[in-house]
């Protein structure tokens, strides 16, 4: 089966956004659905990720192999990380590893930011936390823009190829969006296992009231801290994510519409504290948005302005019609059962058993 | 002659309009207790009436003023009409009148973006990164103080006595005071607390839209404008207390000051390339207050502070 060109770019496109999408709106919603932690600075761990993926892999490369002559990375950035790419594409094995090391240490640094982000959602209430996180983001993005050592400031920074091997083009795009959704899949399995565990069922008590929970000894300070660290660490290894497939990193491109709003939209439209609803959302959107993309030219005529502003004015207007007709998104809240349902039909029908028993003895 | 050296002139203005900015946005809080993320874009209204005034109706932005008003406070009195009044009496969550906010912030920016689109390929208008400083009058002679500087500090005077009066003074802002304290007591007592909300909103948005002509006097406009600057503004109304309405006045003019005169030291003792990291000093602020005293300036018990430490 061999589709045309476009069409191929137009689902590996929609496939990696969807991944990338997935990963940033599940940790989003394990910290708003399911604890109620209202994280308005959901880009700051993206960011943090995706800093990483833009300072680390290209330096390692260099400090090991002597690449470049001793350049200023930053000065020299598109040459230094195209002869990195000429290397990486002879040495698999070195691909592998810094994929693997740049992922990992994205996903230290995204624990790290998780507990500083906690700091202040222990403490304070839902709309100073919400205001304080989404100060921090903004002020992280102003120190990726202005601290060229990072990730080049205004230029931004290119990031080395694993999969630098393979023929550049369609394949390594196709290649890119899979091992993205590999990484996805892994984690949505992952989330609704926890979030089907005892701690899942103790993250719902701490939102629907944390007086009870606190009243039937459950930790709260405890759970919080967790679920930000383990949230945002899902959110840094989307950003690394986002910059390997992209193939750059440059620090405007993490503001609080792209990496804050949008997850939150995709979250409330397919519905909080349900990660399947959730992926729904994801889905949706993202192939919405892919459209207007992909007709962008086509619909540019008809339009007096930028076809972007148009895709903002949809999504807040889409956004206040559901928050106004359907809150709980597409696919709303289940009720989660601590046993398979296979075990519950048993001891119910057990039950109904002795109950029987019971009264014909009478 | 200039009155002052430009960067007291510098801290005044700014400061002065952060002022009337963290004053509406203290108002809403106190009166519909979510905090408005679309406050920004409020002022960003006022900025390009002011464009539009200088550059298509060639006309000092200074007769706008009145229109600026009533279209940032329209556009307010619509947020909390249309979004967050149904959402309410829905009774839903605090995150979610949050985010709707967040989501009527989009609307406006996209749409102040398609206006600057239409400014630029329509009318031929700079309508991004524009200057209006040619604009403003001069006081004293070509080399003179700016109106602007007047301007600013006027209004945030006037701003703060006539808000004292009417609280203090007349039937409807013991009314507004009643409705911040209690608003199911205030209703039983047959206060119309929905017209004080509208009220509030009204103004909030009015002082935005004032503030956002001044701004585009002094300030490069932009249609992100106040999304950039609502940090500060957050930061001002924290510091303040966003629980008292005259904290917002302390804390615009504390973060203003701090923000200008810490920028400038900050920058001849360190160097100059820390200038552009300015937005870490409003955070810095807000998220030590938050820490130290999360309700504010205003919400410090200061005698009994004072008492304390005597007794050391």
């Amino acid at each position: 089966m061999v589709l045309p060109p476009e069409l191929t770019l137009f689902l590996t496109s929609i496939v990696a956004w969807t991944a990338l999408y997935l990963i940033v709106s599940l940790s989003l919603n394990l910290e708003f659905g399911f604890t109620g932690i209202p994280n308005f600075g959901k880009a700051l761990t993206v960011m943090g990720g995706a800093y990483v993926a833009g300072y680390l892999p290209g330096r390692i490369i260099v400090q090991l192999t002597g690449i470049g002559g001793g350049k200023d990375y930053i000065a020299y950035n598109a040459e230094i990380v195209r002869e990195v790419n000429l290397f990486l594409s002879q040495n698999l094995g070195y691909s592998v590893m810094i994929f693997a090391a740049t992922i990992l240490l994205a996903a230290g640094v995204g624990a790290g930011l998780g507990f500083i982000a906690a700091y202040p959602a222990i403490r304070l209430r839902e709309e100073y936390l919400a205001m304080s996180l989404l100060a921090m983001a903004e002020v992280g993005k102003v120190i990726g823009y202005n601290y060229k050592e990072l990730v080049g400031g205004t230029l931004g920074v290119q990031v080395p190829d694993p999969l630098a091997s393979i023929e550049q083009g369609l394949l390594r795009f196709t290649l890119m969006s899979l091992i993205i959704m590999g990484f996805a899949v892994a984690i949505l399995l992952y989330l609704q296992r926890l979030v089907k565990s005892p701690l899942g069922r103790s993250l719902r008590a701490v939102r629907d009231s944390e007086l009870a929970a606190e009243t039937l000894g459950k930790d709260v300070v405890r759970i919080k801290m967790k679920v930000l660290v383990l949230s945002s660490v899902l959110g840094a290894v989307g950003g690394a994510l986002h910059a390997f497939y992209t193939g750059g990193v440059i620090a405007i491109s993490y503001d609080r519409v792209v990496w804050t709003f949008w997850p939150w939209v995709m979250v409330l439209m397919g519905g909080m504290a349900n990660n399947i609803g959730t992926a729904l959302g994801v889905l949706i959107f993202v192939v919405v948005r892919q459209l207007i993309i992909f007709y962008k030219d086509t619909l540019a005529p008809f339009i007096p302005f930028d076809v972007v502003w148009l895709d903002y004015l949809l999504l807040g207007g889409v956004l206040i019609a559901i928050l106004m007709l359907r809150p709980e998104g597409v696919l709303p809240e289940k009720p989660t059962y601590p046993l398979s349902k296979k075990i519950i039909r048993e001891i119910r029908e057990r039950v109904r058993a002795r109950i029987s028993s019971e009264t014909l003895e009478e | 002659m200039a009155l002052l050296p430009p960067l007291y002139q510098e801290a005044l203005i700014f400061s002065s309009l952060l002022t009337l900015l963290s004053a509406g946005l203290t108002l809403t809080y106190l009166t519909t207790r979510v905090p408005n993320f679309a406050h920004g874009s409020f002022a960003t209204i006022g900025a390009y009436v002011s464009l539009t005034s200088f550059r298509v109706l060639q006309l000092t932005p200074y007769y706008l003023i009145p229109l600026a008003f009533v279209l940032a406070g329209a556009v307010a009195l619509a947020l909390y009409k249309l979004v967050l009044k149904p959402l309410m009496n829905r009774g839903s969550s605090i995150i979610f009148l949050m985010i709707a906010t967040i989501a009527y912030d989009m609307i406006l920016l996209s749409a102040l973006n398609i206006y600057a689109d239409y400014l630029s390929e329509g009318l031929k208008v700079t309508s991004r990164y524009f200057s209006l400083k040619v604009a403003d009058i001069r006081i004293g002679g070509p080399t003179g103080t700016p109106m602007v500087f007047y301007g600013s500090l006027l209004s945030a005077v006037a701003v703060i006595v006539l808000l004292y009066i009417l609280l203090t003074k007349t039937r409807f802002g013991v009314a507004m005071r009643a409705t911040i304290e209690n608003p199911m007591l205030a209703g039983v007592v047959g206060i119309n607390t929905d017209l004080v909300y509208t009220v509030s909103w009204f103004m909030a948005g009015g002082l935005a839209g004032l503030a956002g002509v001044l701004i585009s006097l002094w300030f490069i406009g932009n249609p992100d404008l106040g999304s950039i600057i609502l940090i500060s503004i957050f930061a001002a109304s924290i510091v303040g207390g966003f629980n008292n309405i005259y904290g917002a006045f302390l804390g615009g003019y504390l973060v203003g000051f701090a923000e200008v005169f810490g920028q400038y030291l900050l920058a001849r003792n360190i160097g100059a390339w820390i200038v552009p990291y300015r937005p870490v000093i409003p955070l810095i602020i807000m998220v030590a207050t938050l820490l130290i005293a999360p309700y504010g300036l205003a919400g410090v018990r200061w005698r009994e502070l004072g008492r304390r430490f005597r007794r050391r």
